[in-house]
C-alpha cells in the first residue's frame, strides 16, 4: 500500500484565481492511496518546498504528488526535495494544473477545477505505482572526433586540442579549409580568409592531440554518448576510432542556380563564389550588378542565408577598390546586414555610389544578352519605374543549403534533420549546438547558413560541450529507459525493428531467446513499448499498469464508473 | 445535437512537442474548453494503440494523440511509427461500429500554442456533434 | 504421402492430420513409422501445430501439409526467428471448392501444388459486404451483439497460427477492465489490432469459436484495410510490417511530409 502526499499549489494568483484549490486538496483526500493533502501558495519556494519535506516526515509519506506548474521547468527542483526527504527520486509524480487548466479556462472555474481534480486523481494513481529507480553510469572514452575540416570544425578542434583531448579530425576533401579557402577576403573586417585559416591550423599542427584525417570519409557510427566507434574510410582502407564525443561540422554549400537568370546561358551570370574566385585572380569587372536573394526566401526554400548580403556588400566595395569609376548595382527583397560593422559596410557602399533597387518577388529581374552586351531589367519599386542596368558581370546571390549527403550523415549519427536537410539542434535557445543525441554536437554551417564570427563562436561552444562529459569521464543515464520482462518476451522481433537508435537486440540465454535492451544506448522514447505485443516491454516511468491505471482513473472519476 | 453533452477526452501528449505546444498555449493564455486531460508520454510513439482502444471501450468520448510534426522528432523517427499505427485504429474502430472520427492524430510543435488551441477547441466541438460514445451505455 | 514426404523431399518428420481408431487429430509422423490414414480434406491450421512441437523436434526436417493459408501463416513464424525456414519442407494442398466456400477464401492456391485440384477463389465475403453498407450504429449493434457472446475462451488465440505470445496480454486487467464474461470491446479490438499485421485468413477462429462469433469476417474487413492504407498484405516472407519501421519508401510518406 503506498502512502502518498499531494501537495496543491496556489502560484500565487496564477492557479488560485480559476481553480479552487481547497476543493481539490479536499477531492484529493478522497483518492485511494492518499494519506496527505495540502496546499501551498509557491510550492517551489524555499517555504513551499520546506513545508512538502516536513510533511514527507511527518506523515510517513513514500510518494509525492505536487499539483502545479508544467513538470518541463521544475521537475528536477521537486525530484531533488523529495530525495533530501529520503525518498527516491522517481517515486514524484507532477500534474500540470496551470498551463493545462487554471491559463486556459479562465472564465470557467467550475469546470477547470473539476478538470484539476481529475488530473490529480491520474496523478495519484501513477504515483501509487512507481517504482524507485536507480539511474546508471556509463564511463567516457577520452577522445572526440570532429566531422569536418572546414572554418568551424578546425575552431571546434583546435579548442579541443587546446583543452589537452585527443582529437580526431575528419575532412572528405584533401585540403583543410572549406569553403573559407576559396574566400579571399571576409566581411566585415575585410581580413584574410586564409590568415584565419592559418591560425586555427598553426594551433592544431603545434598539439600532439591533433589527429588530422585528410580525404576521409565517416562510414559508419555505432555506440553511445562516452562510448561511439567512427570508422572512417581513407583511400580504401577502414579505420576504428574509439571517441566520447562528436560534433558534426560539415558545413553547407553554395546553391548552383539551374537556369535562373541566365545562368548558363547567358554569358557574365556568375555566381558570388565565383566572384570570389575571379576577384581573387585579379579580375577587375567594370560593371557589376549583384542580384540578391536568387533562390532564397522563395517558396520551396523560405529561409534567409545569412550571409548574401553582407557578402554582396563586401564584394561590392571590393570591385569600387579595384576599380574606382566601376558601377555596382544591388537589386534585393531587403538587405540584412544587421548589426554594427556590417550596418556600416551598408553606409560604406551607398556613400561610395552603389546603386541599391529593391525588387518584388513577383516581378523577378530579367537578364539578358543584347547587341551591347548584357543587360539587367529590373522594376524598382521604391522608384516605381522599370530600369535597365548593363552589366560585365551579373551575380547572383544564391542561398547557403545543406550538402548533398547531409541526410545520410543524419542515418550514420542518428540525429534528426530540417525539412531543409540542415541539423536540428536539442533546443534553439537552451541547447544550441547539441543535439538531442547525447555525445553528438553541431555547429558552423551544417545546422544553419553561418557567418564566419558565427562559425568561431560556434565551434568554440561545441567544443566546450563536447568537452563536458569527456572532462567528468562519466554519463548519467536518466531512469526512463525501456526494459523486457525475458519470461513475458516471445522473441517476435517488433522492439528490434521498432527502436529509432537500433538499441534493442534479441538474445538467447539458458535456451530462452528474448529481447535486451542497451540500457547506455536508450533514449527513452518508449517505440518499443508500443511495439510489443504481450507487455513484455515497460518503460521505466511510464509503464503499461501505470498509464493504464491513469485512464481508468479519468473513466471512474470523471464518468462514475468502474 | 445534444447540447448540454459534456464529452470527457483523454489526450496523449509527448513531451518534446505537443507538451510543450500545450505548455505555450498555457503561457499565452489562449482559452479552450476544459473537455480535455492530457497523458504526458515522451514520444507519440510510445502510445499503445491497447491505450486508446481500452479508453475508448469504457466510454471516453474521443482521444487526441499529439506528436511532432513528421521530420520533427525529438528521437527522429518515433512519430513515423505513430503515423502508421493510428490510421489503423480508426479502421478498427470504423469497422466494429464506432466513429472513427472519435479517434484524432495530428502534430504540434513546440512552438505551435495556438495550433494546440485549435486542434483542442476543434476536437470537443466534433465529439460533442458525435454524442457521448454508445459504448458508455453497453455494459458487458 | 509417405513416399512424397520421406523419400522424394528428404523430410525426417511429417505433420499431417490423420484418423486413427475413428478420430480426426493431428500427428507428427517420423521417417519409417506408418502414416496410417492421411486426412487431407479435414481443414485444420497445422502451422499452430507446428509452434507446439518445433522445439521437442531439436534437429532434422519437417514436412507439413501447407495449404495457402498455412504458407502465408508458416512465412510469418520464420519471418520472426521462430521457425528454421531451411528446415521446413512445405508439401501443397489445395482446397476443395467447399472448403474455399467455407473461408470465402480469396487466396486458396499454395505456391506449389503436390496434392488436390486448384480452385477459384470466392471474390468477396458477403456478411463483409453487408457490415460495409450498414450505417455505424447498426454494425456496432451487430458486433456488440456478437461479442455478448464471448466467454472468454481463447479457442480463438490458441488455435491462431499467427498467435505466438505464451502470456496473452489479453488477460490482463490494464487492457481488459472487465473480470468476468463476457470481455468487453476492447478485448476484440485489442487482438483485431495486434492481428491486423499477420492475420492470413485462414479463418481457425471462427471455426474454433464455440458461440459461433463471425471472426474471420472481421479479420477480413481488416486485412483490406492494412492493405488499402499501408499497401501490405500478411504472409510474404520477404516483407516487415509496416507498423515498426519507418516511413521511407512507404505509400504513406509523401501525404505524413506535407503536413
Amino acid at each position: 500500500m503506498a502512502r502518498i502526499g499531494v501537495f496543491v499549489c496556489h502560484c500565487g494568483h496564477n492557479i488560485a484565481a480559476t481553480v479552487n484549490v481547497e476543493e481539490v486538496v479536499e477531492f484529493a483526500k478522497t483518492l485511494p492511496d492518499v494519506v496527505v493533502a495540502e496546499h501551498n501558495l509557491y510550492s517551489c519556494s524555499e517555504e513551499g518546498l520546506g513545508a512538502i519535506r516536513k510533511s514527507i516526515e511527518k506523515s510517513g509519506l513514500d510518494r509525492v504528488v505536487v499539483a502545479a506548474c508544467t513538470p518541463r521547468t521544475h521537475e528536477p527542483l521537486f525530484r531533488k526535495t523529495v530525495e533530501l526527504a529520503g525518498i527516491n527520486k522517481y517515486l514524484f509524480e507532477f500534474v500540470n494544473i496551470r498551463e493545462h487548466v487554471s491559463w486556459i479556462h479562465a472564465k470557467e472555474p467550475k469546470s477547470a477545477t473539476e478538470k484539476a481534480k481529475m488530473l490529480v486523481a491520474m496523478g495519484v494513481a501513477k504515483a501509487a505505482l512507481l517504482e524507485p529507480q536507480k539511474e546508471g553510469e556509463s564511463s567516457v572514452i577520452p577522445t572526440a572526433v570532429v566531422i569536418g575540416g572546414g572554418l568551424a570544425g578546425l575552431t571546434a578542434a583546435a579548442s579541443l586540442v587546446a583543452q589537452n583531448i585527443d582529437t580526431h579530425l575528419i575532412e572528405r576533401e584533401a585540403r583543410l579549409g572549406g569553403n573559407l579557402a576559396d574566400i579571399e577576403v571576409v566581411a566585415p573586417e575585410f581580413r584574410k580568409g586564409k590568415e584565419l585559416l592559418d591560425e586555427m591550423k598553426k594551433e592544431l599542427k603545434v598539439s600532439p592531440k591533433t589527429h588530422l584525417h585528410l580525404s576521409s570519409e565517416v562510414t559508419e557510427v555505432k555506440g553511445f554518448v562516452g562510448n561511439f566507434e567512427v570508422t572512417i574510410d581513407k583511400a580504401g582502407k577502414a579505420e576504428k576510432i574509439p571517441a566520447g564525443a562528436i560534433i558534426v561540422a560539415t558545413g553547407a554549400k553554395e546553391w548552383t542556380p539551374k537556369d535562373e537568370y541566365g545562368y548558363g546561358t547567358v554569358p557574365g551570370v556568375i555566381t558570388q563564389m565565383d566572384l570570389e574566385k575571379r576577384l581573387a585572380k585579379g579580375e577587375r569587372p567594370k560593371r557589376v550588378v549583384f542580384i540578391q536573394c536568387v533562390g532564397s526566401r522563395q517558396p520551396g526554400r523560405e529561409y534567409c542565408s545569412r550571409v548574401c548580403c553582407n557578402t554582396s556588400l563586401k564584394n561590392a566595395l571590393r570591385v569600387l577598390d579595384a576599380s574606382p569609376d566601376a558601377t555596382v548595382s544591388i537589386m534585393h527583397r531587403d538587405i540584412m546586414s544587421s548589426g554594427t560593422a556590417s550596418e556600416h559596410m551598408y553606409r560604406r557602399a551607398s556613400e561610395r555610389g552603389v546603386r541599391f533597387m529593391r525588387y518584388g518577388l513577383d516581378r523577378p529581374a530579367k537578364v539578358s544578352r543584347t547587341q551591347s552586351g548584357t543587360v539587367v531589367e529590373v522594376f524598382d519599386e521604391t522608384l516605381d519605374e522599370e530600369i535597365d542596368v548593363e552589366a560585365d558581370l551579373v551575380v547572383l546571390a544564391t542561398p547557403m543549403v545543406a550538402q548533398d549527403d547531409s541526410r545520410d550523415v543524419g542515418k550514420l549519427l542518428k540525429v534528426p534533420l530540417d525539412k531543409f536537410g540542415f541539423f536540428l539542434e536539442a533546443h534553439v535557445k537552451l541547447r544550441p549546438v547539441e543535439f538531442a543525441t547525447d555525445g553528438v554536437f553541431v555547429c558552423g554551417a551544417a545546422r544553419w547558413p553561418s557567418s564566419v564570427s558565427e562559425c568561431i563562436s560556434q565551434g568554440m561552444a561545441a567544443a566546450a560541450k563536447a568537452a563536458i562529459p569527456i572532462r567528468k569521464g562519466k554519463v548519467v543515464i536518466e531512469a526512463i529507459t525501456a526494459q523486457s520482462d525475458p519470461d513475458k518476451c516471445a522473441a517476435c522481433g517488433n522492439c528490434v525493428i521498432a527502436c529509432p537508435y537500433e538499441a534493442i537486440e534479441i538474445v538467447e540465454s539458458e535456451g530462452k531467446r528474448y529481447a535486451k535492451v542497451n540500457e547506455a544506448q536508450c533514449k527513452g522514447c518508449g517505440t518499443c513499448v508500443a511495439a510489443c505485443p504481450n507487455d513484455a516491454m515497460q518503460q521505466r516511468g511510464f509503464t503499461t499498469r501505470q498509464l493504464g491505471a491513469m485512464i481508468d482513473a479519468l473513466v471512474k472519476n470523471a464518468m462514475g464508473e468502474t | 445535437m445534444m447540447t448540454d453533452f459534456r464529452p470527457t477526452i483523454l489526450a496523449f501528449c509527448c513531451n518534446w512537442c505537443s507538451y510543450a505546444g500545450a505548455d505555450l498555449a498555457g503561457v499565452s493564455r489562449l482559452q479552450m474548453p476544459p473537455n480535455v486531460h492530457v497523458i504526458r508520454v515522451m514520444c507519440s510513439a510510445s502510445v499503445k494503440p491497447e491505450y486508446v482502444l481500452k479508453a475508448l471501450s469504457q466510454g471516453v468520448d474521443g482521444v487526441l494523440v499529439l506528436g511532432c510534426h513528421i521530420g520533427d522528432c525529438h528521437y527522429m523517427t518515433g512519430n513515423h511509427r505513430t503515423a502508421k499505427r493510428i490510421p489503423l485504429v480508426q479502421r478498427i474502430l470504423k469497422e466494429t461500429g464506432i466513429d472513427e472520427k472519435r479517434l484524432k492524430l495530428d502534430w504540434v510543435s513546440a512552438a505551435e500554442g495556438e495550433k494546440f488551441q485549435k486542434v483542442i477547441t476543434d476536437f470537443v466541438q466534433d465529439v460533442q456533434k458525435l454524442g457521448p460514445n454508445p459504448l458508455r451505455e453497453v455494459r458487458f | 504421402m509417405a513416399r512424397v514426404a520421406f523419400d522424394e523431399r528428404g523430410a525426417d518428420h511429417l505433420l499431417l492430420m490423420r484418423e486413427e481408431h475413428g478420430n480426426v487429430a493431428p500427428a507428427l509422423i517420423s521417417k519409417g513409422e506408418d502414416v496410417g490414414d492421411v486426412r487431407l480434406d479435414i481443414p485444420y491450421q497445422l502451422i499452430t501445430i507446428l509452434e507446439t512441437v518445433y522445439s521437442c523436434v531439436p534437429k532434422g526436417k519437417i514436412a507439413v501439409i501447407t495449404r495457402r493459408c498455412d504458407e502465408k501463416a508458416l512465412a510469418e513464424l520464420t519471418k520472426r526467428g521462430y521457425v528454421d525456414e531451411e528446415r521446413m519442407i512445405k508439401i501443397g494442398l489445395a482446397c476443395s471448392r467447399e472448403q474455399i466456400a467455407m473461408c470465402r477464401c480469396s487466396d486458396p492456391v499454395p505456391s506449389k501444388v503436390d496434392f488436390g485440384e486448384p480452385n477459384k477463389p470466392v471474390p468477396t465475403d458477403e456478411l463483409s459486404e453487408r457490415l460495409s453498407k450498414m450505417s455505424p450504429d447498426a454494425r456496432l449493434q451487430f458486433w456488440v451483439k456478437q461479442f455478448r457472446k464471448c466467454n472468454k475462451c481463447f479457442a480463438c488465440t490458441h488455435n491462431c497460427p499467427v498467435c505466438f505470445c505464451d502470456d496473452c496480454v489479453l488477460e490482463e486487467r490494464t487492457f481488459v477492465p472487465e473480470q468476468g464474461i463476457p470481455p468487453g470491446l476492447s478485448f476484440h479490438m485489442i487482438r483485431s489490432y495486434h492481428l491486423i499485421d499477420k492475420c492470413i485468413e485462414c479463418g481457425e477462429c471462427e471455426r474454433s469459436c464455440p458461440a459461433e462469433i463471425p471472426l474471420l469476417t472481421l479479420r477480413k474487413m481488416l486485412a483490406r484495410d492494412m492493405k488499402e492504407i499501408h499497401g501490405f498484405v500478411p504472409g510474404d516472407p520477404k516483407t516487415v510490417s509496416p507498423l515498426n519501421t519507418t516511413l521511407e519508401g512507404e505509400p504513406m510518406e509523401e501525404e505524413c511530409d506535407e503536413c
